[in-house]
């Protein structure tokens, strides 16, 4: 089983006579309004542990899922082991070998882990012992250790992330990919899961991962291909003989910022004040460390990072949404750490959130419902409320807005997501507040509905409001923030001047590659 | 509408099929008197459907509402005992007020449960169904039980002045009792800041707890509120239709009025017209027996429309969480 | 929580009133082995419907036309009967009426996603009028066909346990059978794990190569089947006799029954021996002299599985629920 000499980390000449464990080659995968491959390829040899890198949108996912047998590509080929293949289903990569760990767990949380393990693929009795203690051994061969009996829902993130692996390797994969495993970790699994990796890939079998940690990167890998825009931008490069911020620059590109930047402001009183704020994730694992930031009015300012390293809970904890473990929000002097989201809303603090529909906006009630949903109290006559004055203000928002809709007591659901942007945009920004929080605000929107939004925050900024925005797209970041924050692992990890700084400094800090006196 | 009229149709095998439908047009919408009989029928179906829909214009379930309609006959009755002397005026709409508090009583069990752990709704009402009419029976066998009535337990009569008055030919007060009931709760649900506050609620939690809305006093208000309505119901089933509490009093209404909510996708604007559908196609049944066809048929008929519009593809949109142990979450 | 305490309260009055009168107990064993004989009895009434509709639920659908189903099976079985004259054959007339409600239930929810609630209610009341009609005819005829106590040759003789376990019904011993199939079927087999993945987390076992649809189906059809044998049961056996609203609310204690036994098979069945208990005692608490109302008695199943349901509720926000996960959620697979 044994072709690779356990102990070195790069891959041997015994290697160079067998095909590629994994080739992809010119895949294109397009999606409506969005191409997510343009031509990318992939070259994985077999027994090594191999790194794909890029940044939010680079395709990194979808040419993964296209490999897994999720995503039929448009063009392009794909082989395993040499041979071309055409997945039509994930059974179908199973089949020839290729498993994969996605992020969000398909796991049944009252199963045990052996159940979950052999659920599809098991004989007709379950013997449960048998299968526990094959389970079991299964689990120390790789290092997984896992106790078989113990129901998932007991399980800690990393320990559920070994029964997902466990469950490709129960169904002999040998070509294991796994989606950014370690955003769910502590550090100290990650390490673990390192080893675990090292492991199968001594074992002959070939790892694939997604990641933006370079010292995983670093740490666990032989190779590394960099995505960008949907193309690969860098093929296997030998880790050991890379540098970090090589890397770190092929994710993020030089292009340069031939964009225009909106005049200077003048920058006034501080509006928000954030100090120490802490917060726990969804998950229960801490997601933001003690965060300093301060807003000054007039100002934007642009939060940078790779998803998933708190920027999210930033904003719901800012906007009231999320209760935190320490720290305080202060907006123009009145402390608002303790406030309802409707008290922050009245104090002068509008929330553009990430989730439109379901958090911003209510599906299923008509545009005029929505457009009234943070002020209806000023629009209660008794207990009524007054229809008239609720359809003027709605109509008054699509109006300045310029909301595209069909009749306003129609549910919101026929709208465009651009339109849908503006209402919300618009709404937040109509009862003047003195500062805006905007979580992703152009993600998903047409060239058109992106430059609206933009227009309306540099609007904000001019008339004074002080404007914290958070986003995934560098450039847009680049061009409108007057400051920019870069967000790591829940702390603001560096800070940059937008006109002068290096677009590789900026993404180094963003996989968390600090290097000192990086804020210029 | 038209899959269910093909279904009726299908039914109609055995006997003359244009002749019983003949018939059942004839007693239940043909002429005042007919109306009048349907109109009453609709009055239980109307209020119980109505208690429904308010609380399913929030995603919440109220299944026992054939139980707080007995709880409100109970609290009706009750009133009637202790107040023997009072004079119409003042009895009736303390019976009614009595009725209202009972249904609510029966309701806030489920509804405290429901606001704050995240009981499942749909069981408790379910269960405490049982219960009422239990309650009922016990009182009928025990305590209220008339002294003359030998052998077959019986509570008595109820006072002349415990009754509704006439409106015309049989129909009761109840029939205007009830559209207005209706007609205002149809109206806070569209115009009210409290109507406004429900329905955001029912969209999505989420979005309520980011408009300031308390999920946990909506679902309290509401569900009491709904356990009301239902109480009500069985308040004027008894006064005006009924001459005493019986154990079959709910007769179904509650079930039905589950149905007819569901019909009218849960607004208040569409229970009166589908509880008077119903009230029709009950009467039309009733009078059909006669004719040596069973009175099941119309229950029959009631459950092919409900078919047509599940076919029709109406119900689809709901869930149900069984068991939450988070009382904002599992609302639509 | 308020529910349990009052129903305790009343359990803690009625010693008070018998120790007034001790010659009242009128306690011998003939009577105590009569109302063990009728807890048993109605106990596997009561299981054989649960145990369906707790399949059912398992596998994520939630079935409220028990009622309905219990009266087509019920008055099916009792027409066959006059018909035919064998009782096996009226049995199976009554398994396959059930299950054929309950796949209608199948078809609106699992197949069309409507909603759970709406569908199963109506199908009660759609059962309950139907069996009206069908059995018009028959009400007050004697039975055509009947299954009457199995003979177990000495075991029947044992004193006790003989009378109580020994000399009933065969539907009893297919309530036992049932019972055990299906906590095999459902824990130890490949059918069983994917059926209770179907209910906890459909997308799971749709991604691990498992039908759901089928599945759910498969699972509401077995609920049909076992709540047309628990009525088959009332009009072939207990009774036997057929009479509109013979089913008497008991397919709403079934529905209870299934949350009381936190939804295992085990549980259910110690469960329905319970609420088969008070069934029993129902007509026979005036025999041993106990001065408590049988109607208060017959309200204690129901507060009861409120009490269990809270507490449940109280717990779930620890660990998981008991209750299977995907419950009442229509699944519709994503689009790639």
């Amino acid at each position: 089983m044994n072709e690779t000499d356990s102990t070195s980390c790069s891959p041997t000449d015994s290697t160079a006579h067998r095909p590629p464990a994994v080739e992809l080659s010119g895949i294109w995968k397009r999606f409506p309004g969005v191409v997510a491959n343009a031509g990318a390829h992939l070259t994985v040899l077999t027994g090594t542990v191999h790194a794909v890198l890029g940044e939010n949108g680079a395709g990194k996912s979808t040419l993964m899922n296209v490999l897994a047998g999720v995503y039929r590509p448009d063009e392009g080929e794909v082989r395993i082991d040499g041979s071309a293949r055409h997945f039509r289903s994930p059974a179908d990569a199973l089949a020839a070998g290729v498993g994969m760990v996605h992020q969000e767990f398909r796991l049944v949380p009252s199963f045990t882990v052996a159940e979950n393990v052999v659920l599809g693929a098991v004989d007709r009795i379950v013997r449960r012992q048998s299968i526990e203690s094959a389970v079991g051994d299964l689990a120390e061969r790789f290092g997984l250790a896992t106790d078989p009996v113990r129901p998932v829902w007991q399980l800690s993130m990393g320990e559920r992330q070994r029964v997902e692996i466990l469950k490709a390797l129960w169904r002999d994969a040998r070509i294991l990919i796994l989606d950014e495993p370690t955003a769910v970790l502590t550090p100290g699994e990650a390490d673990e899961l390192g080893g675990v990796l090292r492991h199968m890939a001594d074992d002959g079998r070939t790892v694939v991962f997604i990641s933006h940690k370079l010292h995983e990167v670093t740490g666990f890998c032989d190779e590394a291909t960099v995505l960008r825009g949907g193309e690969t931008v860098a093929a296997s490069l030998p880790v050991n003989g890379t540098d970090a911020s090589t890397l770190a620059g092929l994710m993020v590109g030089s292009a340069p910022m031939a964009s225009e930047r909106p005049p200077p402001c003048v920058v006034g009183e501080p509006m928000l004040e954030v100090e120490a704020l802490s917060c726990l994730g969804d998950r229960g694992l801490q997601a933001l460390h003690e965060v300093d930031l301060t807003v000054y009015s007039g100002e934007i300012v642009g939060i940078a990072g790779v998803a998933g390293n708190g920027q999210r809970e930033l904003a719901q904890a800012i906007a009231g949404l999320r209760p935190t473990t320490g720290g305080s929000v202060r907006l123009g002097g009145t402390d608002l750490t303790t406030s309802t989201p409707r008290q922050r809303f009245i104090a002068g603090l509008g929330y553009i959130p990430e989730d439109r529909i379901g958090v911003g906006l209510a599906p299923r009630l008509s545009v005029t419902d929505n457009a009234i949903l943070r002020t209806y109290t000023s629009h209660r006559k008794g207990p009524f409320l007054d229809a008239g004055a609720a359809t003027n203000h709605c109509q008054d928002l699509v109006d300045r807005f310029g909301v595209r809709t069909g009749p306003l007591d129609e549910p919101i659901a026929g709208l465009s997501g651009g339109n849908l942007q503006r209402l919300l945009v618009g709404r937040e920004l109509s009862d003047h507040p003195q500062v805006v929080v905007a979580a992703q605000p152009t993600r998903g929107l047409d060239v058109q509905g992106v430059k609206a939004i933009q227009d309306l925050l540099v609007a904000e900024r001019g008339a004074g409001v002080a404007v914290l925005l958070i986003s995934e797209d560098l450039d847009e970041l680049l061009m409108l923030a007057d400051r920019l924050l870069v967000m790591h692992d829940g702390r603001v990890v560096a800070e940059f001047n937008p006109e002068t700084a290096r677009r590789h400094a900026i993404g180094e800090a963003m996989v968390g590659h600090v290097a000192t006196g990086a804020a210029t | 509408m038209a899959l269910v009229v093909g279904v009726v149709l299908l039914m109609g095998s055995g006997h003359d099929p244009i002749r019983v439908y003949e018939r059942m047009f004839d007693a239940s919408l043909g002429g005042s008197r007919a109306w009048s009989v349907t109109l009453n029928r609709a009055v239980p179906l109307g209020l119980a459907g109505l208690a429904v829909a308010v609380a399913g214009s929030m995603g919440l379930w109220n299944i026992g509402a054939e139980g707080q309609i007995m709880a409100g006959a109970i609290g009706a009755t009750w009133v009637a005992r202790i107040g023997e002397g009072w004079p119409g005026p003042v009895l009736v709409p303390a019976m009614l007020a009595a009725a209202v508090v009972g249904g609510g009583l029966l309701a806030l069990g489920p509804a405290v449960a429901r606001a704050r752990i995240g009981v499942n709704e749909i069981i408790t009402t379910l269960m405490l169904n049982e219960v009422a009419l239990r309650l009922v029976q016990w009182l009928i066998h025990g305590r209220w039980k008339d002294p003359d009535s030998h052998g077959f337990p019986l509570a008595p009569m109820l006072p002349e002045q415990g009754r509704l008055p006439n409106l015309f030919e049989r129909a009761h007060v109840g029939v205007v009792l009830a559209g207005v009931v209706i007609a205002l709760f149809g109206l806070a649900a569209s115009r009210t800041a409290w109507g406004y506050e429900l329905r955001v609620a029912g969209s999505s939690g989420a979005t309520a707890r980011y408009a300031g809305i308390s999920l946990q006093r909506k679902i309290l208000t509401v569900l009491v509120l709904s356990g009301g309505v239902a109480g009500l119901a069985g308040g004027v089933e008894l006064t005006g239709a009924s001459d005493r509490i019986t154990e079959g009093l709910s007769n179904g209404f509650g079930f039905a009025g589950i149905i007819v909510a569901a019909l009218a996708l849960m607004r208040p604007s569409g229970v009166a017209a589908v509880a008077l559908l119903f009230g029709a196609v009950q009467i039309g049944g009733q009078s059909i027996q006669t004719m040596g066809v069973s009175s099941s048929v119309s229950t029959i008929l009631q459950a092919l429309i409900l078919f047509g519009a599940i076919a029709a593809g109406v119900f689809s949109r709901y869930r149900v969480e069984m068991v939450s142990g988070d009382a904002a979450e599992a609302v639509a | 929580m308020y529910l349990a305490g009052t129903g305790w309260r009343w359990c803690l009055a009625t010693p008070r009133r018998l120790s007034h009168d001790p010659g009242a107990w009128l306690v011998n064993e003939a009577s105590v082995i009569g109302l063990l004989e009728a807890t048993v009895s109605f106990g596997a009434l009561l299981y054989l419907a649960a145990l369906g509709e707790m399949i059912t639920e398992k596998a994520g659908i939630l079935n409220l036309g028990v009622e309905g189903m219990m009266a087509m099976g019920a008055v099916t079985g009792f027409v066959v009967a006059l018909h035919t004259g064998n009782p096996w054959v009226a049995l199976a007339g009554a398994v396959a009426a059930g299950a054929a409600v309950a796949l209608l239930h199948g078809l609106f929810t699992v197949v069309m996603g409507a909603d759970q609630v709406v569908s199963g209610l109506s199908l009660t009341i759609l059962g309950i009028g139907l069996a009206a009609y069908l059995g018009k005819g028959s009400v007050g005829r004697p039975s055509g066909a009947e299954l009457s106590s199995v003979d177990w040759g000495p075991l029947s003789d044992v004193p006790w346990l003989g009378p109580v376990l020994f000399q009933q019904s065969p539907f009893v011993y297919l309530a036992v059978v049932a019972g055990v199939v299906a906590w095999f079927v459902l824990g130890r087999t490949r059918l069983g794990l994917a059926l209770r993945a179907a209910g906890e987390s459909a997308s799971t076992a749709d991604a691990a190569g498992h039908s759901v649809a089928g599945l759910r189906l498969g699972a509401v059809a077995t609920g049909g089947a076992l709540a047309g044998t628990s009525g088959a049961y009332l009009t072939l056996s207990l009774t036997p006799q057929w009479a509109e609203g013979i089913v008497a609310g008991r397919g709403w204690i079934a529905v209870a029954l299934v949350i009381f036994g936190a939804w295992r098979p085990g549980r259910v069945a110690l469960g329905a021996l319970l609420f088969g208990l008070t069934l029993a005692l129902k007509t026979r608490l005036q025999t041993f002299g106990v001065d408590f109302s049988p109607i208060l008695l017959s309200m204690l199943p129901y507060l009861l599985t409120v009490g269990v349901l809270v507490a449940i509720s109280i717990r779930a926000r620890n660990r998981p629920s008991p209750a299977p996960a995907a419950l009442g959620i229509a699944y519709r697979r994503e689009e790639r």
